[in-house]
């Protein structure tokens, strides 16, 4: 065989195997809440951007079928993302990526991190590591859905591993953030669907809604903390008509704010 | 041997011309040859079986004929017509070179030496015998003096075209019949330019010149030139262009140093090519914070160098403390806007100010300079846009720009001189409809007609074509080889375009093969296009550079901060001053010239434009530049630095009491270098001199017979004379030659 041949050929299968190495493609898990959720019609298109939704493992549960990370899984990242794609300019397509700190470069090619029930997560060393190299490269972490001072307390069991450095603080009103697309100096508790039966819109302890931040050196925000309240769940059930419009306004309005801070910052 | 054969110098017969002094027409002779060789055909071609062929009857007729013909000739009386110069009414003017380089030792005795022993070994004498000489020395002025006793060799630099100059000048007046310059031809003030050449010409002035020194020495580097950019930005990767020569060194391996002030800069081994040859050697630096780089470029003596002084060059150059502006508009949140942002943050040299659509009616500023800056979306005014050096087109559709802001863009980089850059995306390019003019006409490549050429989520790897491994937007590391590494160690780009075809004249600086394909597409294009520059990036995910290398590789931040650099650099100014020479050696006249513009970068011819000048010794000086009758808008004048040293000239440009613009420019006068540089005889410039004025040029061992040629002159006070030809001796001997050419030939074929 001619060696220009031969060399195409290596191209050619290397250029293949790039394919393979590169970005994975969509894959669905089965999820704590839902299983066979309908896929979107734009669910294989090859879009610019999508949510990658962070698989972690769980203090209690391990690995087990009711792993914590996918709570409301995939039904608020649709409906969130449909939103997104709606409501702004970003090339998204409606479905989510879950992704693994495991997997050796995969979370690099998703910079949005979502992740839920943080009160729940138990990473390892490894995945801290791996967190902390992609949020100082240029990544970003949104974390919601955990409530009062014990899940607090794990979360930051975790986070203080990834950042043992960087404080937490409280994010100010006039931060970028809440300003880069939607004006949301007024910003409200938003409580998960135990609402429907309990009446109440905070869990636990954790009455107070907190909006805080993980900084990087130059002052732009890494790591977005939503505690005290749910946003996944005003995702999840925004097409309810017995949940509030109010609350899953202000849900979507955040999570489109964070999403383009993230993309322009 | 040639006077012996031809019984004149080969002067009379360069410079004579050739006359028939017979009183027959020309057309006799003409036609008595024609008729001669024709009855000699015919006598011949009778008698043919004589000689046995046709052949041999052929070469017969050929030598008869010749020699027929030269009979006939020599009864026309050939003869040289010749301007020569009336003994003693004529001046000719004896010019010694009397600068540094003259003292140089070869074979034991200086140059000036060497040329002094020629003059007074008898030149001189035989000058004087029939002409009036002048004897002069030419260094810096030309003087005249009475004797070689009174040349030194101390002349800091040469300055041949002035000195012919003035003795042409001193011609309108006296009969000088021909210039004899004995020299090194080591000319360092600018050459002769064309308007000495034209007045020695004018005057049919010979200049006859004897060459001094070895016209190449065994052991010597030489450091030609050093180009580095007249200004910079703080920080900037920094390419100067050394050429340099040697001799006796070929295939060593040196160092050259790169030193700003004696602080080393960089370094760079080299191999030297073959001895004589010119080469050229990049040399990477980083131009450091804003303020005076004095570069000075250095290799270290060698073994058995005949001088050492030539292996040392300076130069000044400006790191510029501005901060030039990129306008960055996208039309569409994705992730290469937020990494060029986080890379651009980077860079305390440039500012980037963005215009992002982020939904179909809202925009979102960031870099801006006030709350009001761009609140309207992309400028609709000249003065506005022209604001900014720099602007990049992201993914956004053509049509978004009403037809007033796309012409707007096309004069940005036409009239304005700045860098656009177009990058590929969802509406970037075919697919964002910028097949259309002014788009057309400002890319650097001729876009596919089709859509559909935007390729998201498809890998591809970009590699550097060979423009690219030279370009400083690509360079990720100084070393050539290590650059190129690197670039094969980026992961690949998560998307591409296909831009088409690139346009004859534009730079393909990277290419990239697709997922699948063993196709390479154009993926960096530049092009320089009227005063400014603009280019393509056809990919939207170069991002990955970033988020896929490891913590602390800058690969990434680098390339973008060199894209934008390229992008930024070259936009002038409103008010640009610059100054051909940066460094004066051994001269002191400083061209100055501004080209001063208003807001919207026309022309301001009405300006008023000063410079301030700083300088050693607490020299304070304000000059008025004039404005310049060719070019609207430009403004020169010629200033003399007094002294060695630092020299800083701030120009500011006023309509009435507005300001338009200033900026500053540095440069540095040294003396005593310029004699350090081409040391070996300049034998071309003399040869070169000689021949364009009627002269000659002679080794020092030739130079008696200059004496004797100096006789034939068109200038001055001259008689013409005629010299006849008949009787040189080869004309006999080309008589006798064909005479016995067939007297032999007849023997050889036995046919007497």
């Amino acid at each position: 065989m001619r060696p220009r041949i031969v060399v195409s050929i290596a191209l050619l299968i290397l250029s293949l195997l790039g394919t393979i190495y590169a970005q994975k493609p969509f894959r669905e898990y089965p999820g704590a809440e839902y299983e066979n959720f309908p896929l979107p019609p734009d669910w294989r298109e090859n879009a610019e951007f999508s949510r990658a939704r962070l698989m972690y493992p769980s203090i209690s549960r391990g690995w087990g079928r009711y792993q914590s990370w996918t709570i409301d899984y995939p039904r608020s990242d649709r409906h969130l993302l449909a939103g997104i794609r709606r409501l702004t300019r970003i090339h998204t397509r409606s479905v989510e990526q879950p992704v693994s700190l495991d997997d050796p470069d995969e979370v690099f090619n998703w910079p949005f991190l979502y992740g839920v029930e943080v009160g729940h997560w138990d990473l390892t060393d490894a995945q801290c590591q791996k967190l902390r190299e992609f949020l100082l490269r240029g990544g970003f972490l949104m974390v919601d859905d955990f409530h009062g001072t014990q899940e607090w307390e794990i979360f930051m069991a975790g986070m203080s591993r990834v950042f043992p450095d960087r404080p937490v603080v409280d994010l100010d009103n006039k931060d970028p953030i809440f300003h880069v697309l939607y004006d949301l100096d007024e910003r409200f508790q938003v409580p998960g669907a135990q609402w429907f039966e309990t009446g109440r819109i905070y869990e636990k302890d954790g009455i107070e809604p907190r909006w805080r931040g993980i900084y990087d050196d130059k002052g732009r925000i890494m790591v977005a903390i939503c505690h005290n309240m749910d946003l996944g769940d005003a995702w999840e059930w925004s097409d309810d008509p017995r949940y509030p419009e109010k609350w899953a306004s202000l849900a979507y309005r955040i999570a489109v704010n964070y999403t383009i801070y993230d993309m322009t910052h | 041997m040639f006077e012996f054969l031809f019984k004149y110098p080969s002067t009379v017969f360069s410079k004579g011309q050739l006359v028939l002094l017979g009183t027959w027409p020309v057309w006799l002779l003409a036609a008595s040859i024609l008729v001669g060789a024709a009855v000699l055909g015919w006598l011949i071609w009778k008698r043919k079986l004589g000689t046995g062929s046709a052949g041999r009857s052929a070469v017969v007729w050929l030598l008869q004929s010749a020699f027929l013909t030269l009979l006939l000739l020599m009864l026309w009386q050939p003869a040289l017509s010749i301007g020569t110069l009336k003994p003693q009414q004529n001046i000719v003017a004896v010019l010694v070179d009397d600068s540094r380089s003259m003292a140089i030792q070869e074979n034991g005795s200086s140059r000036l030496e060497q040329a002094t022993k020629t003059l007074d070994s008898g030149l001189l004498k035989a000058l004087r015998d029939r002409f009036q000489v002048r004897l002069y020395s030419a260094g810096e002025t030309l003087q005249r003096i009475q004797n070689t006793a009174s040349l030194k060799a101390q002349a800091p630099a040469t300055r041949l075209g002035d000195a012919l100059k003035q003795v042409a000048a001193e011609s309108a007046s006296l009969p000088v019949g021909a210039i004899v310059l004995l020299s090194d031809g080591a000319e360092n003030a600018g050459g002769i330019d064309l308007n000495t050449m034209s007045a020695i010409r004018q005057h049919r002035i010979p200049v006859h010149t004897i060459g001094f020194g070895l016209e190449a020495m065994s052991h010597d580097i030489e450091l030609v030139d050093l180009q580095t950019p007249s200004k910079t930005l703080a920080d900037s990767r920094v390419q100067a262009q050394l050429t340099l020569r040697q001799r006796g060194y070929a295939g060593q391996r040196v160092r050259v140093t790169l030193k700003d002030g004696g602080k080393p800069l960089a370094t760079r081994d080299i191999i030297f090519k073959a001895d004589g040859t010119e080469q050229s050697e990049a040399i990477l630096f980083n131009a450091g914070s804003a303020g005076v780089r004095n570069l000075e470029v250095s290799i270290d003596p060698q073994k058995n160098e005949e001088n050492v002084k030539n292996n040392r060059l300076t130069r000044v150059m400006d790191v510029d403390a501005s901060k030039p502006r990129v306008l960055y508009v996208e039309g569409e949140p994705r992730w290469e806007y937020k990494f060029i942002h986080r890379a651009i943050d980077d860079d305390h040299s440039l500012k980037m100010a963005t215009i992002l659509r982020t939904t179909q009616n809202k925009i979102y500023r960031q870099g801006i300079d006030s709350p009001d800056e761009l609140v309207q979306g992309f400028p609709t005014k000249a003065e506005e846009l022209f604001a900014f050096q720099g602007l990049i087109i992201g993914s956004v559709e053509a049509n978004w720009f009403t037809p007033a802001q796309q012409e707007l863009i096309k004069e940005f980089a036409d009239r304005r001189g700045g860098g656009v850059l177009f990058l590929g995306g969802r509406f970037g390019l075919s697919d964002g409809g910028y097949l259309q003019p002014p788009f057309t006409d400002l890319l650097p490549v001729d876009l596919p007609s089709s859509k559909n050429t935007y390729h998201a989520q498809t890998a591809a790897v970009a590699e550097l074509t060979s423009a690219g491994r030279d370009s400083l937007i690509t360079r990720l590391d100084d070393d050539p080889v290590k650059n190129v590494e690197r670039w094969k160690k980026l992961p690949y780009l998560m998307n591409w375009q296909d831009p088409g075809s690139p346009k004859r004249g534009a730079l393909v600086l990277m290419e990239a093969s697709p997922a699948g394909s063993t196709r390479r597409v154009p993926t960096l294009i530049t092009q320089n296009y009227g005063h400014g520059r603009t280019a393509v990036f056809a990919t939207g995910g170069s991002w990955r550079w970033q988020m896929q290398m490891p913590l602390g590789d800058r690969s990434h931040e680098v390339f973008w901060q060199q894209m934008l650099r390229w992008l930024v650099t070259g936009s002038p100014g409103r008010v640009v001053l610059s100054t051909p020479k940066s460094l004066l050696a051994d001269e002191s006249r400083v061209p100055l010239r501004a080209e001063v513009r208003d807001k919207t970068y026309q022309a301001a011819g009405d300006a008023q434009v000063e410079a301030h000048i700083i300088g050693p010794d607490g020299l304070n000086e304000k000059i008025t530049l004039q404005p310049s009758a060719q070019e609207r808008g430009t403004f020169t004048t010629d200033w003399e630095a007094p002294k060695p040293g630092s020299y800083l000239a701030e120009v500011v440009a006023r309509r009435g009491n507005e300001e338009l613009g200033r900026d500053v420019i540095t440069f540095r006068r040294e003396d005593g270098i310029a004699e350090n540089f081409r040391t070996e005889q300049n034998r071309e410039l003399l040869e070169k001199l000689s021949a364009q004025t009627g002269g000659r040029y002679y080794r020092p061992n030739e130079a008696g017979r200059l004496a004797s040629d100096v006789e034939y002159s068109d200038s001055g006070i001259t008689v013409r004379e005629t010299r006849d030809l008949w009787n040189m001796p080869i004309v006999f001997l080309f008589a006798l030659m064909l005479r016995g050419s067939e007297w032999m030939l007849r023997r050889k074929w036995g046919v007497i």
